[in-house]
């Protein structure tokens, strides 16, 4: 019996894909790391991702309505 | 268990608190902020209107398809006057005024707004000021009245003047600065132009009891009217000789200027006649009546109770008592345009006034202080930050005025002297006037002499960065008449510049930075941020990290350092000098000794110091130094020309300007076509970066522009740059990861300097706060008998960080060793003996 898994392949930039090995230690979804920049995922979890990295990237943006 | 282990976090966790939030050093901490916050309360009373609140009205307009990323600020529904394109402003509900800075009469709107707002941002074309009561306040205080203001605001407006505008202007000026407190002759005075204000004062029993019934006969009123002076006999020294007197040129040149301007326009030109309703007013009959010495303040604080605060001034010309001091600016001493305009500010009617002046770094804010001095000829206490600024004040007196040395004296923890003759200079800092611990016994006597007399002019140098309390302490135990700040950014992240203005007085003139720049009083800075991506190894261990430690990875960065060595050798062979900074101790040694460069930090004595710095100065092999943040203020290298920056302190506004003040008075900046470099190195997708953003708001609002670089040019072809293969990059790695946490600390680096300041609050905050964690390298005042507390790993406890240990009662230790006890095997021989 052939098991198939939906998977994706991200673009991305060495320290994205070091935030996303991170994240990959809390939940597995990482199927295949390919190299520095590429990364293959279940597809499932592609929006999640998306929205974790979007986080943790905006902890590190200086808003200037925030210091109002 | 659970309850213990919350007792044991607390302290460590508000300490970490502490280092994340507050600025630089010198920025009290918030434990400290409470302190003054009540020790306000009663002193300090905030007239009524000092509290706006931004009106919100919605108005019903079209909103268009961008109209939702203005939110609140869309102000599209404002109705254009007719002639809306001869007028250069937009004036808001909120009070912000926004400027066309491309418009014809700029210039001249810049002038009027400068004095009744607060600059926000200015970069080259719109400018942004904002109505505050405090701008209003320091309006009137340089004698604007109130329709004035709101006619002038209305001519230049390209809309009505909205009627929230029109409440707060006459709510905020129109009982301040009518009510003067003048000191005459030594007797204190309340003084107005409107006889009815002194008659309501009189009527309140406090003020009524205060009053003194003077042996001058008192006319029916009962008050003692005489004639104000004007400010056609003060001559500031140093103004050429062309224009002796400020305002008259000022108003003599918008006579002309308006009358060639002849056509329809020249209602809007009506500005500038404010100078000359400034004389006109100080040529009214003054009314006054005097109050004892002994009851100053409960006048003033009942006055501001009332509603109807006080300006101080001081009549100089007219302070028989005091003793004149000779003093005036060498003849070859000539002060430049913005100078001048400053202090015409401060002296405009003929009296000192005491405020604040901000100029940036490099703009010769000590000249504008001596000629300060020079005009009110009479003795003066100056204050600075620490015991460097104190001899380079010193210095400055000497070089720029023509007072004989033995009228200077200084007064810091190594040099007590007083100075001869009646009237003479002392300089000293604000930890050593201010401290309450037990003093020497030289320095006590030192104090009394302070304190014993009177005052005429207080000059208080880098007024921003000293806490509000400290202020206050120097301000009620000194005795002084007139008050002046000087200043170059005021800013502080705790957001209490607000405090300065009602202890030292208002903001009196505000440089434009662009402005000086293009005119060439100070450089041209070409300002960068590069981003220098992590490498993927270090930006792993960043993710895993605590947040102490990351600093030490993202300073550390191999991408960094290359960035860093590549910029150096290119603007070495262009035949810059140039400073890179580093708050990070750990991060400075390791990249000065990696690129082979010498450095300084505050371990480096001084002898070592003055070494490298005279030679980054005149040898031309020396052409780049690194700096810790004991080069962030007070040393001078006009030489630099370009200027790295890889760490720095967290957030702080104020450190990224006064770095960039480092290289503003370069010596090469009138060459044709030159340029300074400020860069600021940042590790991308790090905390860094959001700190860099923040840092660079002050300079973005004085007009700065940052360019952001991704990738360095040429740097891929460039050969044999540090920490090229993995191997070096992960041994570099691994040194970071082994180093103390304690190294990600910026505080460390203090100077070790008794009455230095930042060590001064440093150690206060840790008394203060009760921590037991005290900061490393803080030492009590004294220095050498001081009890100096350190966390510390085994090395640097066992002496791996140049410590060493006293030895003290060595002869006490040396007889116990003579009794001891021998062993029995040995005693029977020494018996022998």
């Amino acid at each position: 019996m052939v098991k198939a898994v939906k998977g994706v392949v991200v673009e991305c930039d060495s320290a994205v894909k070091q935030i996303i090995l991170g994240l990959n230690e809390k939940g597995q979804f990482i199927i295949e790391d390919l190299d520095d920049t590429h990364v293959f995922v279940d597809a499932s979890c592609v929006d999640q991702l998306r929205e974790d990295i979007d986080q943790i990237l905006n902890e590190n943006t200086y808003k200037v309505e925030d210091a109002k | 268990m659970g309850v213990k282990r919350g007792l044991d976090d607390s302290p460590a966790e508000s300490q970490s608190r502490r280092r994340k939030n507050d600025g630089p050093i010198h920025d009290i901490d918030a434990e400290e902020d409470q302190d003054i916050e009540e020790d306000f309360s009663d002193k300090l009373v905030v007239p009524k209107h000092a509290t706006m609140d931004a009106v919100n009205q919605s108005h019903n307009f079209q909103r268009d398809s961008v109209s939702y990323i203005f939110g609140d600020h869309d102000y599209t529904w404002l109705p254009l006057k007719t002639d809306h394109g001869s007028r250069p402003l937009w004036i808001t509900e909120d009070g912000h005024i926004i400027l066309e800075g491309f418009s014809p009469i700029a210039e001249k709107a810049i002038d009027f707004l400068i004095t009744i707002a607060e600059p926000v941002s200015r970069p080259s074309h719109i400018h942004e000021y904002k109505l505050t009561p405090y701008s209003l306040y320091a309006a009137v205080s340089v004698g604007l009245e109130t329709e004035d203001i709101i006619e002038v605001l209305s001519r230049l407006s390209k809309v009505p003047v909205p009627e929230s505008i029109l409440g707060l202007i006459r709510d905020c000026t129109l009982s301040y600065g009518k009510v003067k407190l003048v000191l005459k002759h030594n007797r204190y005075f309340v003084e107005s132009s409107h006889p009815e204000m002194l008659q309501t004062l009189l009527r309140d029993p406090v003020i009524k009891e205060s009053r003194l019934i003077g042996d001058d006969e008192p006319n029916n009123a009962g008050l003692i009217t005489g004639k104000a002076p004007n400010a056609k006999d003060v001559v500031i020294p140093g103004v050429k000789k062309e224009v002796p007197d400020p305002n008259k040129a000022a108003g003599g040149s918008a006579a002309t200027g308006a009358a060639s301007q002849a056509t329809g326009e020249d209602e809007i030109f009506a500005v500038v006649g404010l100078d000359r309703d400034d004389d006109d007013v100080e040529n009214d009959d003054v009314h006054a009546f005097e109050i004892s010495s002994s009851s100053v303040e409960i006048v003033k604080k009942r006055c501001n109770e009332l509603d109807y605060p006080m300006l101080e001034e001081y009549d100089f010309r007219n302070d028989t008592l005091n003793p004149d001091l000779e003093i005036d600016l060498k003849p070859i001493t000539v002060i430049r345009p913005y100078q001048e305009k400053s202090l015409s500010k401060m002296f405009g009617n003929g009296r000192a006034r005491s405020g604040i002046i901000v100029l940036p770094c490099g703009a010769g804010k000590t000249l504008v202080g001596i000629t300060a001095a020079c005009t009110v000829k009479k003795s003066t206490l100056v204050l600075c930050t620490s015991s460097v600024s104190v001899l380079q004040w010193k210095q400055q007196f000497l070089l720029w005025s023509n007072i004989k040395p033995h009228q200077i004296a200084m007064f810091t923890s190594d040099q007590k002297e007083k100075f001869l003759g009646a009237a003479g200079i002392v300089i000293s800092t604000y930890s050593m006037v201010a401290n309450t611990r037990n003093r020497s016994h030289d320095s006590q006597k030192m104090m009394n002499f302070l304190k014993s007399r009177e005052w005429g002019f207080l000059l208080l140098d880098e007024v921003h960065v000293v806490p509000a309390n400290m202020f206050r302490k120097v301000l009620t135990t000194i005795a002084a008449h007139a008050k002046l700040g000087l200043t170059a950014t005021l800013v502080r992240e705790d957001e209490k510049i607000d405090d300065l203005n009602f202890l030292i007085g208002p903001k009196l003139y505000e440089a434009n930075w662009m402005d000086l720049a293009s005119r060439g009083h100070i450089a041209n800075v070409q300002c960068a941020e590069v981003w220098c991506p992590m490498t993927p190894a270090f930006y792993r261990e960043y993710l895993r990290e605590s947040s102490r430690k990351r600093t030490l990875l993202y300073v550390m960065n191999p991408n960094k350092f290359q960035a860093c060595q590549y910029l150096i050798r290119y603007h070495e062979e262009r035949g810059d000098k140039i400073i890179v900074f580093s708050d990070n101790v750990f991060a400075l040694v390791a990249y000065a000794r990696k690129l082979e460069k010498p450095f300084i930090y505050g371990e480096t004595s001084q002898q070592e110091r003055v070494r490298i710095l005279q030679n980054f100065q005149h040898n031309p092999k020396i052409n780049t130094i690194f700096l810790s943040k004991v080069g962030d203020t007070s040393i001078d290298l006009p030489e630099a020309t370009c200027l790295i920056q890889v760490s720095s302190h967290y957030g702080s506004r104020r450190q990224e300007a006064q770095r960039l003040g480092r290289i503003l008075r370069a010596k090469r900046r009138n060459d044709e076509g030159f340029n300074a470099f400020f860069y600021s190195l940042v590790s991308k997708d790090t905390q860094e970066m959001y700190y860099s953003t923040k840092r660079q708001q002050f300079l973005i609002d004085q007009g700065y522009a940052f360019k952001v670089i991704t990738n360095l040019d040429g740097m891929d072809q460039e050969q044999d740059l540090v920490y090229s293969t993995p191997a070096e990059q992960m041994s570099l790695l691994q040194t970071v990861l082994l180093a103390q946490e304690s190294e990600a600390d910026l505080n460390e680096d203090v100077e070790h300097d008794a009455d230095d300041l930042t060590g001064n609050t440093t150690r206060r905050s840790g008394a203060g706060g009760g921590s037991v964690l005290s900061h490393v390298g803080t030492s009590l005042a004294g220095g050498s008998h001081g009890v100096k507390r350190t966390v510390g790993g085994l090395k640097s406890l066992s002496g791996g960080d140049q410590m060493a240990y006293i030895e003290y009662n060595k002869s006490v230790n040396l007889k116990d060793k003579d009794k001891k006890e021998h062993h029995p095997l040995f005693k029977k021989h020494y018996n022998k003996k």
